[in-house]
């Protein structure tokens, strides 16, 4: 016990900052975490190549340098030019575990990476785990980012994630974020070639006195690149979100787009939702929009599910059970459909089959009885 | 002569601050089916979500007994689960809401429809394909973006999953093509055959009545019953129209017109 009281703690502050700041009296400007920091003196660590240095992240600098710090080693993985990879690069982390991943999509590759954070046989147990993840996507790779987190209430979960596009690559991120003690994630990607793109979705769900944290950056430097980010959110009780999503379109992003829209439903009287949606622009001839709905279910939506045989609270847990039955349908591994399992739990409404281990989705079973 | 299933008797309902239906008394036996019609603004639509416990419409006076029970004060989520279906005129879009969770979801609640995963989306393909609905809806958002014949046809596949004991179908026939209106005909036709369900059908449209036998017919106008028969009334309805039952002699109780649009 004493051991435990003592281990060295470092707080990391002004974390997950936006690039754009808002008053400060708002408290929504970043977060501050305090993480483990055991020394790691003697220890060998295999880092990546240099190259990555220069790979924007979303959670900024100091979670970067706590990573690699922690990480018992960097992994890194290369998809040779024009190869698409079939096995997915999976990143599984458990409650304490800190990884650290560098993949590097030649050329016309592509590949699929998951992250699948989970409290693993840990749950209950307070911890920290954290997950860096890195790419550099070079011309016309394709780039599929799953991000699958479910932590116990007592864990705590940094998730920071820095993508680098040249010309024509393509990226779509899926991301989940199902919950956890504190779950900080920043994602950050540089579209630095022409015609580079992103389409990203995030969903998310948190409850009882759990704390989301996310910020992400998408850097618009080359013509006619294009960003499509999505949030769509359940928050419930006494949850805390903040979300602070930024577009930059950077001088010279001639015909670049951009657009970012988030739907959050709330659910909880005590609920703080926090949304800072950003669009920076030094260039003219570019297009930008954002959007947020924020509220509950409606009065019209709540008839029509009542006639349906749906309470209120019925209707309200619907939300949540569809959030997580789109999580496993689009599952694209066994790791991934195992955080979201793990978090279902006991959930009451949830229609979650014994009797079919291959989920609730007739599309996911389609693909895979195929 | 079949069970009384629904007796409404001298029902008085409305909005918050407007009165729309004045003492309606309608009486639907198991397994029969009703045809509901009147001018536009008549009170027919208000009538069907009275039944079905709109929270939106309060009861004022009356009384409404379904399968033996007094339902006036049971809220629609319950009403639904005892065996009232309504089909809504415009419904209600749930984005976030994939069609198939929903559709599980609702089967869940109600014992006698609970069954294993496999056997479900079994059940669902089939009635999908009965219906000409492509299955890749399943995975859209509850309503959100449907066509209108797309939303009826996802509303007659409820009907047909839920198997109520009534069922209340609220122009359905509206904003739909012939082809598609010959798919929910079929449709309708297949929950009587299959399920045995009585039918209360508020339309203006003869057409969706074709393939059904029509028990009784009911003509409403200004939120009053005014005039009931059998299945010929229809004919006689589609030649002359309601101005018959509009001016009405010795109408002193008949309220202003409009009261109920």
């Amino acid at each position: 016990m004493a051991e435990k009281d003592l281990a060295p703690e470092l707080t990391l502050e002004r974390v997950n900052v936006a690039p754009a700041q808002t008053w400060n009296r708002l408290r929504t400007n970043d977060i501050t975490l305090t993480v483990p920091a055991p020394g790691r003196k003697g220890d060998v660590y295999f880092s990546l190549p240099r190259l990555f240095e220069g790979v924007e992240c979303g959670m900024g600098r100091a979670v970067t340098d706590w990573v690699e710090s922690q990480a018992k080693g960097a992994r890194y993985v290369e998809v040779p030019r024009g190869e698409r990879r079939e096995e997915a690069v999976v990143v599984t982390v458990g409650a304490g575990d800190v990884a650290d991943t560098g993949v590097m999509v030649r050329a016309g590759a592509e590949v699929t990476i998951v992250v699948a954070a989970g409290a693993g046989e840990k749950d209950g147990e307070a911890g920290t785990s954290a997950s860096l993840v890195r790419v550099i996507a070079e011309a016309g790779a394709r780039v599929h980012l799953h991000e699958y987190v479910s932590v116990g209430t007592d864990q705590q979960h940094l998730e920071s994630v820095g993508i680098s596009a040249a010309r024509d690559a393509r990226v779509d991120v899926h991301q989940y974020l199902l919950g956890g003690g504190t779950v900080a994630l920043g994602f950050a990607c540089d579209l630095a070639g022409e015609r580079a793109r992103v389409d990203l979705g995030c969903r998310y769900h948190a409850a009882g006195a759990e704390v989301l944290d996310i910020n992400e950056v998408v850097r618009q430097r080359g013509r006619k690149t294009r960003s499509e980010l999505s949030y769509n959110g359940v928050l419930e009780d006494a949850a805390h979100k903040g979300l602070r999503t930024t577009i930059d379109l950077v001088h010279g992003a001639k015909g670049a787009q951009g657009n970012e829209a988030e739907t959050v439903l709330v659910l909880g009287d005590d609920v703080v939702n926090k949304t800072l949606p950003t669009i920076l622009c030094d260039e003219d001839d570019v297009a930008g929009n954002h959007g947020a709905t924020i509220g509950s279910v409606s009065p019209e939506q709540l008839a029509f599910l009542a006639s349906r045989g749906l309470s209120r609270a019925d209707a309200e847990q619907l939300f949540v059970q569809a959030l997580y039955e789109d999580a496993l349908m689009h599952a694209p591994c066994p790791e991934a459909r195992a955080v979201v399992n793990d978090s279902i739990g006991d959930r009451p409404l949830l229609n979650h089959e014994s009797d079919d281990s291959k989920g609730v989705c007739p599309q996911l079973n389609h693909s895979e009885e195929a | 002569m079949s069970t009384q299933l629904l007796n409404v008797s001298s029902l008085s309902a409305g909005t918050e601050d407007k009165p729309i239906l004045h003492g309606v008394d309608l009486a639907v036996g198991a397994g029969e089916c009703h045809v509901l019609m009147g001018p536009n603004g008549a009170g027919k639509s208000t009538l069907g979500h009275v039944i079905m416990g709109d929270p939106a419409y309060r009861v004022t006076s009356g009384r409404i007994e379904f399968d033996g029970a007094d339902i006036t004060e049971l809220s629609a989520d319950k009403r639904s689960l005892a065996g009232i279906f309504l089909s809504y005129q415009a419904p209600v879009e749930v984005p976030g809401v994939p069609l198939y969770s929903f559709l599980r979801s609702i089967c869940q609640m109600r014992p006698e429809l609970k069954t294993t995963a496999r056997k479900f989306r079994e059940r669902v393909g089939a009635i999908a394909d009965q219906l000409e609905l492509d299955q890749g809806f399943l995975m859209r958002e509850l309503n959100v973006g449907f066509s209108g014949g797309e939303k009826k046809k996802i509303e007659m596949l409820q009907l047909l999953l839920l198997q109520p004991k009534l069922a209340i179908l609220d122009e359905t026939d509206s904003g739909l093509d012939v082809d598609a209106l010959g798919i929910v005909s079929r449709g309708i036709q297949a929950y009587r055959e299959q399920v045995g369900g009585a039918l209360i059908v508020i339309t203006h449209n003869t057409r969706i009545l074709e393939r059904l036998e029509v028990d009784r017919t009911h003509v409403m106008v200004h939120g009053r019953m005014m005039a009931e028969g059998p299945a010929d009334l229809i004919a006689d309805i589609d030649a002359h129209g309601f101005e018959r039952f509009e001016k009405c002699e010795d109408c002193d109780g008949c309220p202003k017109a409009g009261d109920a649009q």
